[in-house]
């Protein structure tokens, strides 16, 4: 017989719903022991905000619609973004270090319908820890919690697998290139193919560079290097547009073609990415080795050059031994130099949990850090944040060794 | 429904306009009549010439969804809205033969003012900027939701794979008319669109970006995979193939 599932791939059999029953309440009674406070937040959230915040592949999946009065809405996507909202709510700039955690639906479009293994809603139970006083102490706090709710479920077989945007960033910081380059590449960070193109454009900025009419050039350049105001230039595009009968309308405003245009300029004077450059973050996004070998691996990329982002890797280290200490040996886990989850919100540490049977297109848990969320969802100031969700449903799947 | 009628093979024609006249058109060059049932405005019809084809007449843009449910097994209809709707069209359907009519070009197009925009490369960093300024994001206005999250998402309809340039700091608007006017009338910041000589994109004050061409589409007969096909069916299916090469187009 077909197994009974819900049009949304849920299964519906009561034993399904009382063993799913039974599984949160081993999971939340765990979170609770460790000092993490449970909340509801709601599942109807405002779209813009998710838009931004998540990857394109789950933009494309979130249920987006408008409601009577005319706002842009979503079905939560995840639980992450809502829990910081609340937490902002809460506590707003001050900083206090707070532990939430959750037990909620989540909502992705799936083609077809959705599966066993990917239902298009599904629960997640997660931890986050806001403005921890040591972030990596937390992290491996939040990795081990994950790992033992996992356990408690009753799944034995389980693996890691690791990145961490943190060493990207120091790698970035450390390589010499405008900013607005760095700006470029952190943001192609989560499409590896476009990262790589816009590698080769840095290496041959020329090509790119853009002919402008003459008068305007010279204003431009003048106002990029700083010999006229930015206001100037852009009273100067303005008599550019008018002479060649251009009408401006719309939002987007002159002060900013200005900007891109200075920016435009700059490129062209620019010297080149230096191909050595390219070649190692192209090498550090490539990167995959065994998580306890990933610091001397970079180390390697690095000899010969006088690049040196020594805390990063430190830091890597010391994470792998705080996780050992709470009893999750990750040193063998696979570590990717691009691994950084379908979330662009993500800093630092990431990681996945995966079961053999469903393999690295379903993982059972992810988590990492994500130092920026707070302040994009509107605090004045980056805090420290660390998380993770388990999808319960595949764990139970997995538990069940396949069985709905 | 009887043995027969079910045994019919379902051909989907567009109800009025270019679109039906240039199939007919079409048919008619290789020997056969399209005609309609009963009166002038009836919405079923036969191919006079080919005993076991019933013509359906549908709004070009229905064709695409019947076709993919399999309610229908042929439809002429434009790639574009096939492609639209059907986000991994070759699974679904196949495209049997461009009909040589109904060309128009799907395109990202901007204000012509934005002379720092001129690809899809710009559009991404122009849009970083707006972000940052506006705290939202671009506006797309289009009624080709597919084709805009597909193509800014770095996929190329035809040709070999390529690196190409992605955009993803937009958002779309939906617009079901008047598309081109969106920008000036404050509704989003740029269209993806169709154009066939690009004069009402230029009326507007837009330009089309210089690698923002995401389908150069035309009318396609095309091929429901989903519908049942018996033999007798796919022996239909390759007459009317053969009266379409016998007209001459390709």
């Amino acid at each position: 017989m077909e197994p009974l599932t819900t049009p949304s791939g849920t299964p519906m059999s009561s034993r399904w719903i009382e063993a799913h029953g039974r599984q949160s309440t081993i999971i939340t009674s765990i979170f609770a022991r460790a000092g993490f406070e449970p909340i509801a937040p709601p599942v109807i959230q405002p779209a813009d905000l998710f838009l931004d915040l998540i990857g394109e592949d789950l933009r494309a999946r979130t249920y987006v619609f408008t409601d009577p009065d005319g706002a842009e809405l979503c079905l939560r996507p995840d639980l992450t973004i809502p829990t910081t909202r609340l937490y902002l709510d809460r506590f707003g700039d001050t900083g206090q270090p707070a532990r939430l955690s959750y037990n909620g639906v989540v909502f992705r479009y799936q083609r077809g319908g959705g599966s066993l293994a990917r239902p298009r809603e599904f629960t997640q139970a997660g931890i986050e820890s806001f403005a921890p006083e040591n972030p990596e102490q937390a992290e491996a706090e939040i990795l081990a919690l994950s790992a033992e709710s996992i356990r408690a479920a009753g799944l034995r077989a389980f693996t890691f697998r690791a990145g961490d945007l943190g060493i990207f960033e120091a790698l970035l910081g450390a390589i010499d290139m405008p900013d607005r380059w760095r700006t470029q590449l952190r943001h192609h960070f989560w499409h590896h193919a476009a990262f790589r193109r816009q590698l080769q454009k840095l290496m041959k900025p020329e090509e790119f560079g853009r002919a402008l009419a003459e008068p305007l050039f010279q204003a431009i350049e003048a106002a990029r290097r700083g010999s006229i105001r930015h206001g100037d230039a852009v009273v100067d595009l303005e008599r550019h547009l008018e002479a060649q009968g251009l009408a401006v309308s719309g939002t987007r405003t002159l002060d900013e073609i200005a900007w891109q245009l200075e920016g435009l300029a700059a490129d062209l004077k620019s010297p080149p990415l230096d191909p050595r450059a390219a070649l190692l973050l192209d090498a550090y996004i490539k990167l995959s080795t065994p998580a306890r070998a990933a610091t001397d691996g970079i180390r390697a990329l690095l000899k010969g050059t006088s690049i040196d982002i020594e805390p990063a890797l430190i830091r890597f280290e010391e994470r792998l031994r705080l996780a050992a200490q709470e009893g999750i040996d990750i040193a063998d886990a696979p570590f990717s130099g691009g691994f950084g989850r379908q979330f662009e919100y993500y800093t630092g540490f990431v990681f996945e949990i995966l079961s053999p049977l469903l393999g690295e297109e379903a993982p059972l848990a992810g988590g990492g850090r994500y130092d920026r969320l707070l302040e994009a969802v509107g605090a004045r100031q980056p805090f420290a944040a660390v998380g993770s969700a388990i999808h319960t449903d595949r764990l139970l799947l997995a538990v069940r060794g396949g069985r709905p | 429904m009887s043995e027969a009628t079910t045994e019919k093979l379902i051909l989907a024609v567009p109800s009025k306009g270019r679109l039906m006249e240039e199939t007919a058109n079409l048919l008619a060059r290789g020997g056969l009549k399209l005609a309609r049932a009963g009166n002038e405005r009836g919405y079923r019809g036969e191919v006079q010439g080919l005993a076991g084809v019933e013509v359906a007449f549908v709004s070009a843009s229905e064709i695409a969804d019947l076709l993919r449910k399999g309610e229908v097994h042929l439809g002429v209809t434009g790639e574009d809205l096939v492609r639209d709707l059907i986000p991994d069209a070759e699974t679904e359907v196949e495209f049997l033969r461009p009909l040589g009519f109904g060309h128009a070009d799907v395109v990202v197009a901007v204000p012509d003012f934005w002379i720092d925009v001129s690809t899809m490369s710009d559009l991404e960093e122009a849009a970083l900027l707006y972000r940052r300024r506006h705290g939202a994001r671009m506006r797309v206005a289009t009624k080709y939701r597919t084709l805009t999250r597909m193509f800014f998402a770095g996929h190329r309809y035809g040709g070999e794979p390529r690196a190409v340039d992605t955009v993803t700091m937009y958002r779309i608007v939906e617009s079901l008319g008047a598309t081109e006017g969106a920008p000036a009338a404050g509704l989003a910041e740029l269209i993806v669109d169709i154009t066939s000589t690009g004069s009402t994109l230029k009326a507007n004050g837009l330009r089309i970006l210089d690698d923002g061409v995401i389908l150069k589409s035309q009318a396609n007969l095309v091929l429901g995979k989903r519908a049942p096909w018996s033999e007798a069916q796919l022996a239909l299916k390759d007459d009317i193939l053969r009266c379409l090469e016998k007209s001459g187009t390709d």
